[in-house]
């Protein structure tokens, strides 16, 4: 019987081309337009070297100390600074053409110039002041307490580090991931629609077919388990055929750990499926209300996810963290996003264990309300 | 005893649709449950099937109680439902299968069940067809074909001709007809009294969820006063002419509307005669005269004082 009710639901479910395009073409066409205009934004987020410009005179070529700092930061693999040395009104081309992201030593005092403020201006800035800081210090040292030099030099040379890096994971940091990873969440969480169609066609009240499946000598909840394996069975595949689009066609990157990927988009898609049905389950009024409700709450979720802009997810993060737990489109997203970026699951499993809980309420719900099998009134 | 329902009341708040319904089904009848809409006839049907709670009385099927978890009685009950209760995304063969499958696990006497039923309601050149690309007259034969595929003994029609064009309406009852005579026994809803009339061998009358009348055709039409129906088709009738008919003795009633004279007669007069020696006698001109026994219509219409479809 499970044969039976399952592969004409699959057939049933499969033929339904609107739910379709909701649940795999519209995600789809979603992550093409992110990645068209997510992947200049944060195409490459690796340090890449400050070009600066040095003004090459006398104060330059005099200053052994400063072409020395100049020296440390500028070679290796490590480097902070490509520096271009040239004559004053080269650099003062290359910084108008924006070549260079400012100019260190403008001709009289070591200094710099920069025609605006940003976060490569910043790091000269930091540079710079370090440097000055220091070569002043030792100066007054020097001035004042010539025997003290030595001892200062052999503190420079064994510094020591008194916090320890730990690193939380190996992944390189990009800010686009988010965004995908909200899509997904979104794609499993439109599994409501698929979830709100079985309780449409088990519950008698409902519509004309589940009054004809309620007279039928198997048990209702029998067939709706069967119909929801069905409904599950595609909402998973399609979420797998995302992910594959995703990961080959958008290459989108999800970690090395694609065993928990998978299962995190399995949790997803019954979380989808179980708040559609419990949705379907407490909302009497007609199909449209309930797919209002669904799109409503999916979407919202979406939104304090980040999906539109990470900057309402730190203002969620920031003003009422208790809407991260409650939001199953934010768990899902951090579920994702912990295991590309944490080596540590702790956080990634405190997510799938919340996710796990509103299932079970979901699921509760339901039962408590379709395990009626006799009605006040159709 | 197919059916036996005793003391039955439903209400919906201050609504009572079923108001202490008794009634019993024997085998191999068909039973035609007529009534205006309102009447309480899908109510009746509905908690027949335990789809509704009812707030008192006793449903027996097949001699058990019926209940929802009454598999066994379940197994031998088809229902094609008043309204088209078939999946849009299977074909005409899937839809009968896959309900068809709900009662006979065996697919081998499955696929027979299936073709016989498409054959039974004649949709085999539409079998590949999805509900969408249907007729109404062809959804309807679909949807009963989905109720009675599985070969039930009891089949219970809730106004399966609602919509339905005249040609379709026919098909459906002659194959009604042919399910009883194979041994099915039929519970048929109405309003149409036509139909009602024409396959079943017992009518009951509901009205605001109380049986009127219980009997077959005959015995409905000899519990009214009523006895045949004349109509002339006459363009010169005066006022004192028609005065002159209504006082001719066994007239009950005369009415004319200025094209048609329609004489009903009292219960076992033959006014007929009366009637053309009158028309003769005052020399009035006639084209069409013809004479009807009381139909259903006219039973509804005297047992509670409305029409049937009203």
């Amino acid at each position: 019987m499970f044969a039976h009710i399952f592969t004409n639901r699959l057939k049933c479910l499969v033929r339904n081309p609107i739910t379709l395009f909701w649940t795999l073409i519209f995600p789809i066409v979603l992550g093409c337009f992110f990645n068209l205009s997510l992947r200049n934004v944060y195409g490459d987020e690796t340090f890449s070297p400050i070009p600066v410009a040095v003004v090459n005179n006398e104060t330059y070529q005099k200053d052994a100390a400063f072409q020395t700092a100049l020296k440390s930061v500028s070679e290796g693999k490590d480097k902070i600074f490509t520096l271009t040395i040239a004559t004053k009104e080269k650099a003062e081309s290359l910084l108008a053409d924006s070549k260079v992201a400012g100019i260190l030593n403008d001709g009289t005092t070591i200094g710099m110039t920069v025609n605006h403020s940003d976060f490569n201006q910043s790091i000269l800035q930091s540079f710079l002041d370090s440097y000055l800081q220091t070569s002043s210090a030792v100066s007054s040292i020097m001035s004042q307490n010539p025997a003290a030099y030595q001892k200062m030099a052999e503190n420079l040379k064994d510094q020591t580090d008194y916090t320890k890096n730990v690193p939380i994971g190996n992944a390189s940091p990009n800010g686009a991931l988010t965004y995908f990873y909200t899509l997904i969440a979104m794609a499993c969480l439109y599994g409501c629609f698929w979830g709100m169609q079985e309780v449409t066609d088990i519950q008698a009240d409902m519509s004309q077919q589940a009054a004809r499946i309620n007279l039928v000598p198997v048990h209702k909840l029998k067939i709706f388990f069967s119909s929801l394996t069905a409904a599950f069975v595609i909402n998973f595949s399609e979420i797998l055929i995302f992910l594959a689009f995703l990961r080959y066609v958008l290459n989108v990157d999800f970690g090395p750990r694609t065993g928990f990927v998978i299962l995190t988009s399995l949790v997803g898609c019954i979380t989808g499926l179980s708040f559609g049905s419990f949705i379907s389950a407490i909302v009497k009024s007609g199909e449209g209300l309930k797919t209002g409700i669904c799109l409503a709450f999916t979407m919202t979720g979406c939104v304090l996810s980040g999906m539109m802009s990470q900057d309402i997810l730190y203002t969620v993060r920031q003003n009422a963290p208790i809407i991260e737990f409650l939001n199953p489109v934010n768990l899902l997203t951090d579920s994702f996003y912990s295991l590309y970026y944490f080596t540590s699951l702790s956080r990634y499993w405190l997510n799938i264990g919340l996710l796990c809980a509103f299932i079970i309420l979901f699921c509760t719900v339901t039962y408590l309300i379709i395990r009626r099998r006799k009605y006040a009134s159709l | 005893m197919v059916i036996s329902i005793n003391n039955l009341v439903k209400r919906y708040g201050d609504l009572v649709a079923l108001d202490h319904l008794s009634l019993e089904v024997q085998e191999g009848e068909i039973l035609g449950l007529l009534g205006p809409n309102g009447s309480g006839k899908t109510t009746a049907i509905n908690c027949i099937l335990s789809l509704l709670k009812y707030d008192k009385g006793e449903i027996r099927v097949f001699d058990r109680p019926m209940a929802p978890d009454a598999y066994d009685i379940k197994r031998n009950i088809g229902v094609v439902m008043q309204n088209v209760a078939v999946f849009n995304e299977l074909t005409v063969q899937e839809n009968i299968n896959y309900f068809c499958g709900l009662y006979v696990p065996e697919k081998e006497k499955r696929k027979q069940y299936v073709e016989e039923a498409i054959d039974f309601v004649g949709l085999g050149e539409f079998r590949k067809f999805y509900p969408k690309k249907l007729s109404g007259g062809l959804l309807r034969r679909l949807n009963i074909a989905c109720g009675i595929a599985h070969h039930p003994k009891l089949i219970i029609l809730d106004e399966p001709t609602v919509a339905v064009d005249p040609q379709s309406r026919n098909n459906i009852l002659e194959g009604i007809e042919r399910l009883n005579r194979e041994g099915a026994t039929v519970v048929y809803t109405s309003h149409y009294m036509e139909e009602v009339e024409q396959i079943c061998s017992r009518v009951v009358i509901l009205d605001k969820g109380r049986i009127i009348a219980n009997g077959n055709k005959e015995e409905l039409k000899n519990m009214i006063s009523l006895g045949e129906r004349i109509t002339v088709e006459t363009s010169v009738l005066s006022t004192g002419l028609l005065s002159a008919l209504k006082n001719m003795p066994g007239v009950e009633t005369a009415e004319y509307d200025g094209k048609q004279l329609v004489i009903k007669s009292a219960k076992g007069k033959n006014t007929l005669e009366n009637t053309l020696d009158f028309l003769k006698k005052e020399n009035i001109a006639y084209g069409r005269i013809y004479s009807e026994m009381p139909t259903l219509n006219d039973v509804f219409l005297q047992l509670t004082g409305t029409e049937l479809r009203d």
